[in-house]
C-alpha cells in the first residue's frame, strides 16, 4: 500500500507563488510532455494513455484511453475536445484547485488529449460560480496562445488546436456530459438519450470526448514519466495519484494529493487531521453527495474505484465529507436529497417528481411527523427512481437517499419512534 | 430497406431496421404505452412509460427511443416493466389534480385511461400538490399546468412541425413548467393541434372549453374544404343541440399526416356563427317572400328556358363555385355546359399567399375543389368564358339571367362596381348558398343551399386525391344539398334524363362515364381517399 509520503504529481507546484502562471508551469517541465506527444502518432499516445490504467476523474471511472478509442479516425470529420470544469457535487471542490493553481497543467492535457483525438478545438465548460478560475483559466489560455501552445501549429508541430473557455449559469446537471454538450450549443443543458454517445455524435453532431479537469491533468504526467510509472502507482486497475477534497469533521480541510487506493482512515486521520475534539466518525460520503454514505466502522477501506464499489458505495470525485456524531443521517439524507430535487433538470419523470417525493419524506421523518410506512415508501420511490431515467442523476438521487437509511436505519426508526429529532441540536440544525 | 426479425413478448414481427420499439411492438399487436412519443414528433424519450426491458441487456430502455436490431427479444410483460411503468403513473399522478369530471379533456385522456388501465387505486403521496394559476397563452389554448405531465409535445410540435419557438419548458426539477417567454403568445397557425396531441387536459382548447364532454359527441371521419389541400378531420357534432362543437385533425400520411391548420380547425364557425338562409326566397321589387321549393325550381327553370328561347344561350350565365362537391360540378356542368349548351360558364378562384411551415403548408388555393371544377364543370377549351368576362357581359347588359352556385362578399366576383352593374342590369339573378351575403341580399331568387358539414360529397384536392366529406347533421328548415338543388333544376329544365338519391350513386355514374375517374368507386374511397388515376388526372387539370 502506498502511503501517505509519495511524491506530489498534480499538486507539484501548487504551494508555489505564481504557479498559475506559464512561466511556473514552464520552470517545472511544463509543455514538455506537449513536445514529445506531438512528436508521436496520435494512437501512440492513445496507447499510453490505455496502459497507464488512467480512469475518469469525474466519478464514473471509465478507462480514459478506451474513450478515446471510440472516436472515429476519419480525418476529414471535425472532432472537439470538452473539458469537464463544472464541478458542481456537493462535497467535490478538487478541480477547482487545478483551474485556479494549476490552469497550464490542465491545458496540456487538454491539447494532448485533442491531438490524441485528433480535435482541432476544445471547449473548456468551467461552472459559473468558478469566477475567479475562470479568470485565471483564461488568463491562462491567453498566455499558451501567445507562446504558440494554443492555435495553429502548436510548437511548429502542424498540430492546430483553439482553446474557448465557456462559463456555464449554474446547473449541476451541465456537468453530465451529455447535459454539458447540449448547453455548449446554446440549448437547456438537458442531457442527451443513448446511444448516440458523444464519441460518436457529440457536439454539434460531431464526435466529441467529454474529460474531467483532474483526468486530463493526469494525462501530461504519463506522457512525460511513462504509463508504467503511472501504472504503478495505486492498486492495480485503480492507478495514479490523486486528489482527495477532504470536507467535514476533519481538523484540516483541504485538497490533498495521495496515492489511488490510499485509506480512508488515513486521508481523515494524517490528512485530515482526525475529527475535531476527538469525536468519533459517524459516517463518511466517499465520492461526492450521489455517493451512498459509509458508517464511521468502514473507514478502513482503499479509496479507490473498485473498492468502494465492493463495499456498496461509489469512489465518485474521491472527496470524502465526513460527519462525526453530532450529525443527525436523516437530516444529512434531507440536505442531499434536497440538493438533487433542486438541480433535477425536469426532464424525466421519475428523477423530476420522485426527488421532490424523496425529499419531502425525509423531512417528514425529520420533524417528527414520519411512520415506518413512510419509510418503506421511501425505499420504493428510490427502487422507482433509479435505472428508470436517460441520464445518472436519477440514480444519484437514489443512491445516497437508499445508503442512509440502509446504513443507518435505527436512527431513522428512532424519528418516528420518538416522533422528533434525537440530534436536535447537532451540527446541520 | 432493411428489415430485421425481433420478438415482442413472443411475437415475432418483422420491422425496418431501427424503427423505434413502441412502433415495432404495435406491429406485433402488443400495446406500447406512450405519453411523450407522437410518431410525428422528435423522439425525447423523456416520460419513461414506454420502458420496456430487452433480453439480455441490464436496464429497462424507453422503448421509443430504442430501434430494433436482428434477433432482438422485446420483452413488456414482466414484473420489472409493470412496476417501472407503475412507477412512472405514480409519479405523473402525485401533483396532478386528479379534476377529471372538470376537465376538457375526460373521457379522451391518456393520462386517464392509463390509470385506469395500470395505475394504483390509492395515491402514496401524501403532500400538498404543486399548483399553478391558469394561463391563456395564445393560440386559441388554455394552459393549466396543474395537469401537464411535461412530455414536450406541444413544445416539439411548435418548434418542429411549425418552426416556432413559441412555447418552451423552463425552469427545471419539479418546478419545470410549460410556458411562453416574455409574454409572448402562440401565433403559429398550428397551435390548435397541441390540444389534439396533448395527452392530458393541460393544453385545452377555448373554443371547445366547457362546450360538451367528448363522449357527447359524434364523431364523424370528414376531410376539411377551407383550402385546397384536403386536410383530413373528425368533427364533433353534439346530437341533442344539433351543433358541430368542434373540428380535430384524423391521420392521412398522405395529406395531413397528423395536423390540421387552426383556420380548418375553426371551421364550424362559418356554419354556425352566420346568418344562415333556411328557405327559399324570391325578391319582386326589393321585398323578399318565402317560397316552396317546388315554386322556386319551376318558375327559375321557366325563367332559363324563356330567356334562352329569346335572347339565345348566351344570355344566361353561370357562375358556379369550387366549393361544391364533384357529385355537384358533374351535375353542373351535365346541366348548364351540355344540357344547355352554355359558355357563360366558369367558377371564381380564390387565391391568397399559401403559409409555409417546416412540416405543414396551408395551400394558398382557399377552393377545397378546384380539380374537381376543372374537370367536372370546365369550359376551357370549349370556347368558355370565365368570371370576369361573364361578370362583364352582364354589366353590359349581354347577360339576362346569371345564377351563382354560391354567394360571398362581390369582390370574389371582380372589381365590386362592376360586379354591382352585373346585379343591377341582369333581369334575374339567383343565389345557391346557406348564409345570407351582399349577393344574397341582391338576388331575385335565394335558394337555401348547405355547408359540407350538412352533405355527402367528395372533393378532389390539390395532389388530385379524391376524397369524402361527409353528412353531420341537417340545419332545422327547409334547406336543401346543392346535389338536391341541381338535379331538380336539370329534370325542371328538362336537360337531366337520370336522377340519383344519393351522393355515392351520383359518384358512382361519375366514375363510369368520366374518363378521369375511371375504376373509383365511392366505397373504396373510403375513410383515406385515393388518388385519381393520374395520367388522366394530369391531363385533364394541366
Amino acid at each position: 500500500m502506498t502511503t501517505a509520503t509519495s511524491e506530489p504529481v498534480l499538486t507539484r507546484t501548487v504551494g508555489l507563488r505564481d504557479s498559475h502562471t506559464l512561466e511556473v508551469y514552464r520552470k517545472h517541465d511544463g509543455y514538455e510532455a506537449l513536445r514529445i506527444a506531438l512528436s508521436k502518432s496520435p494512437d501512440e499516445v492513445i496507447d499510453m494513455v490505455k496502459r497507464s490504467g488512467l480512469r475518469g476523474r469525474g466519478g464514473a471511472g471509465f478507462p480514459t484511453g478506451t474513450k478515446w478509442g471510440f472516436v472515429p479516425k476519419a480525418a476529414d470529420k471535425q472532432k472537439y475536445m470538452c473539458v469537464n470544469a463544472d464541478e458542481s457535487e456537493p462535497g467535490a471542490f478538487k478541480d477547482r484547485l487545478i483551474c485556479q493553481k494549476d490552469p497550464h497543467q490542465l491545458l496540456e492535457g487538454t491539447l494532448i488529449g485533442s491531438y490524441a483525438i485528433g480535435a482541432s478545438r476544445a471547449y473548456i465548460y468551467i461552472r459559473g460560480e468558478f469566477a475567479a478560475e475562470a479568470e485565471i483559466l483564461s488568463r491562462a489560455i491567453e498566455e499558451a496562445r501567445a507562446a504558440g501552445l494554443v492555435g495553429r501549429n502548436i510548437l511548429g508541430s502542424g498540430f492546430d488546436c483553439e482553446i474557448t473557455m465557456y462559463v456555464g449559469a449554474g446547473a449541476y446537471i451541465c456537468g453530465e456530459e451529455t447535459g454539458m454538450i447540449e448547453s455548449l450549443e446554446g440549448k437547456r443543458g438537458w442531457p442527451r438519450l443513448k446511444p448516440p454517445f458523444p464519441a460518436i455524435k457529440g457536439l454539434f453532431g460531431c464526435p466529441t470526448v467529454v474529460n474531467n479537469v483532474e483526468t486530463l491533468a493526469c494525462v501530461p504526467h504519463i506522457v512525460r514519466r511513462g504509463w508504467e510509472w503511472f501504472a504503478g502507482i495505486g492498486p492495480e486497475r485503480n492507478t495514479g495519484p490523486k486528489l482527495y477534497g477532504m470536507s467535514g469533521h476533519v481538523v484540516k480541510p483541504g485538497v490533498y494529493e495521495a496515492p489511488m487506493g490510499t485509506p480512508l482512515r488515513v486521508l481523515i486521520e494524517e490528512y485530515g487531521g482526525g475529527v475535531p475534539g476527538g469525536r468519533p466518525v459517524k459516517a463518511v460520503i466517499p465520492g461526492g453527495a450521489s455517493c451512498p454514505v459509509l458508517r464511521g466502522e468502514e473507514i478502513d477501506i482503499p479509496m479507490d474505484f473498485d473498492s468502494l464499489t465492493r463495499a456498496g458505495s461509489l469512489f465518485g470525485t474521491g472527496t470524502p465529507v465526513v460527519m462525526d456524531d453530532t450529525v443527525c443521517m436523516v437530516r444529512a439524507a434531507w440536505i442531499t436529497a434536497r440538493f438533487f430535487t433542486h438541480e433535477s433538470c425536469g426532464q424525466c419523470t421519475p428523477c423530476r417528481e420522485g426527488t421532490g417525493w424523496l425529499q419531502r419524506l425525509l423531512w417528514k421523518i425529520e420533524t417528527g411527523e414520519g411512520t415506518e410506512r413512510d419509510l418503506g415508501i421511501l425505499l420504493s420511490v428510490t427502487d422507482n427512481i433509479e435505472g428508470n431515467t436517460i441520464c445518472a442523476l436519477g440514480d444519484a438521487a437514489a443512491w445516497p437517499a437508499r445508503g442512509f437509511v440502509k446504513k443507518f436505519k435505527d436512527e431513522f426508526l428512532q424519528h418516528i419512534r420518538e416522533k422528533r429529532c434525537p440530534l436536535e441540536g447537532g451540527s446541520l440544525h | 430497406m432493411a428489415t430485421v426479425k425481433i420478438k415482442v413478448d413472443g411475437r415475432e414481427v418483422t420491422v425496418e431496421k431501427g424503427l423505434n420499439l413502441v412502433e415495432a411492438g404495435k406491429k406485433a399487436g402488443v400495446f406500447m404505452p406512450q405519453f411523450c412519443y407522437h410518431p410525428g414528433l422528435p423522439v425525447v424519450g423523456v416520460c419513461r412509460i414506454c420502458l420496456c426491458e430487452i433480453e439480455g441487456r441490464p436496464k429497462l430502455v424507453a422503448g421509443c427511443a430504442t430501434g430494433a436490431e436482428e434477433g432482438m427479444s422485446v420483452i413488456t410483460r414482466s414484473a420489472a416493466v409493470r412496476e417501472a411503468r407503475a412507477a412512472v403513473m405514480e409519479f405523473l399522478l402525485i401533483h396532478h389534480p386528479l379534476d377529471c369530471p372538470m376537465c376538457d379533456k375526460g373521457g379522451e385522456c391518456t393520462l386517464q385511461d392509463y390509470t385506469i388501465a395500470m395505475g394504483a387505486a390509492h395515491t402514496r403521496f401524501a403532500f400538498r400538490k404543486n399548483t399553478w394559476p391558469q394561463e391563456d397563452v395564445g393560440g386559441k389554448l388554455i394552459l393549466d399546468k396543474n395537469r401537464c405531465i411535461l412530455c414536450m409535445r406541444c413544445v416539439n410540435l411548435c418548434a418542429d412541425v411549425a418552426g416556432k419557438d413559441e412555447i418552451a419548458v423552463l425552469s427545471r426539477g419539479e418546478e419545470t413548467y410549460i410556458g411562453t417567454v416574455g409574454g409572448r403568445m402562440i401565433e403559429n397557425e398550428l397551435a390548435g393541434n397541441i390540444a389534439d396531441i396533448c395527452p392530458v387536459g393541460a393544453l385545452t382548447s377555448k373554443d371547445f372549453r366547457f362546450e360538451a364532454r367528448p363522449w357527447e359527441l359524434t364523431n364523424v371521419k370528414s376531410v376539411c374544404t377551407l383550402c385546397s389541400k384536403g386536410c383530413n378531420t373528425i368533427v364533433g357534432f353534439h346530437p341533442r343541440r344539433n351543433k358541430v362543437l368542434r373540428v380535430t385533425a384524423r391521420e392521412n400520411m398522405d395529406v395531413n399526416q397528423w395536423w390540421i391548420c387552426d383556420r380548418g380547425r375553426g371551421q364550424f364557425h362559418n356554419v354556425h356563427d352566420v346568418v344562415r338562409i333556411v328557405e327559399p326566397l324570391r325578391r319582386v321589387n326589393g321585398a323578399g317572400r318565402t317560397a316552396s321549393w317546388t315554386d322556386a325550381i319551376t318558375e327559375i327553370a321557366s325563367g332559363i328556358r324563356e330567356t334562352i328561347a329569346r335572347h339565345g344561350p348566351d344570355s344566361v350565365g353561370v357562375i358556379a363555385s369550387a366549393e361544391l362537391t364533384n357529385e355537384e360540378q358533374f351535375l353542373t356542368g351535365r346541366i348548364f355546359r351540355d344540357g344547355l349548351g352554355l359558355s357563360n360558364l366558369d367558377f371564381p378562384a380564390r387565391p391568397q399567399p399559401p403559409v409555409v411551415y417546416p412540416k405543414f403548408t396551408i395551400e394558398g388555393d382557399k377552393n377545397p375543389n378546384t380539380r374537381g371544377a376543372r374537370l367536372l364543370a370546365g369550359t376551357s377549351g370549349r370556347g368558355g368564358r370565365s368570371v370576369a368576362d361573364i361578370i362583364a357581359a352582364a354589366a353590359e347588359g349581354r347577360i339576362r339571367t346569371l345564377l351563382f352556385l354560391r354567394g360571398g362578399p362581390p369582390e370574389e366576383f371582380g372589381d365590386p362596381t362592376v360586379v354591382g352593374r352585373a346585379l343591377d342590369r341582369a333581369a334575374t339573378v339567383i343565389v345557391v348558398d346557406y348564409a345570407t351575403s351582399p349577393m344574397t341580399e341582391r338576388a331575385h331568387w335565394v335558394l337555401p343551399g348547405v355547408s359540407s358539414f350538412e352533405k355527402d360529397g367528395t372533393f378532389i384536392n390539390s395532389q388530385g386525391r379524391v376524397q369524402r366529406s361527409r353528412k353531420v347533421f341537417t340545419l332545422r328548415g327547409d334547406t336543401r344539398e346543392e346535389w338536391r338543388i341541381l338535379q331538380d333544376l336539370g329534370a325542371a329544365l328538362g336537360v337531366l334524363p337520370e336522377t340519383d338519391p344519393s351522393a355515392e350513386l351520383i359518384f358512382d355514374r361519375i366514375a363510369r362515364t368520366v374518363p378521369a375517374f375511371a375504376g373509383l368507386s365511392y366505397t373504396a374511397l373510403g375513410d383515406l381517399g385515393a388518388p385519381l388515376p393520374s395520367a388522366s388526372a394530369n391531363v385533364a387539370v394541366g
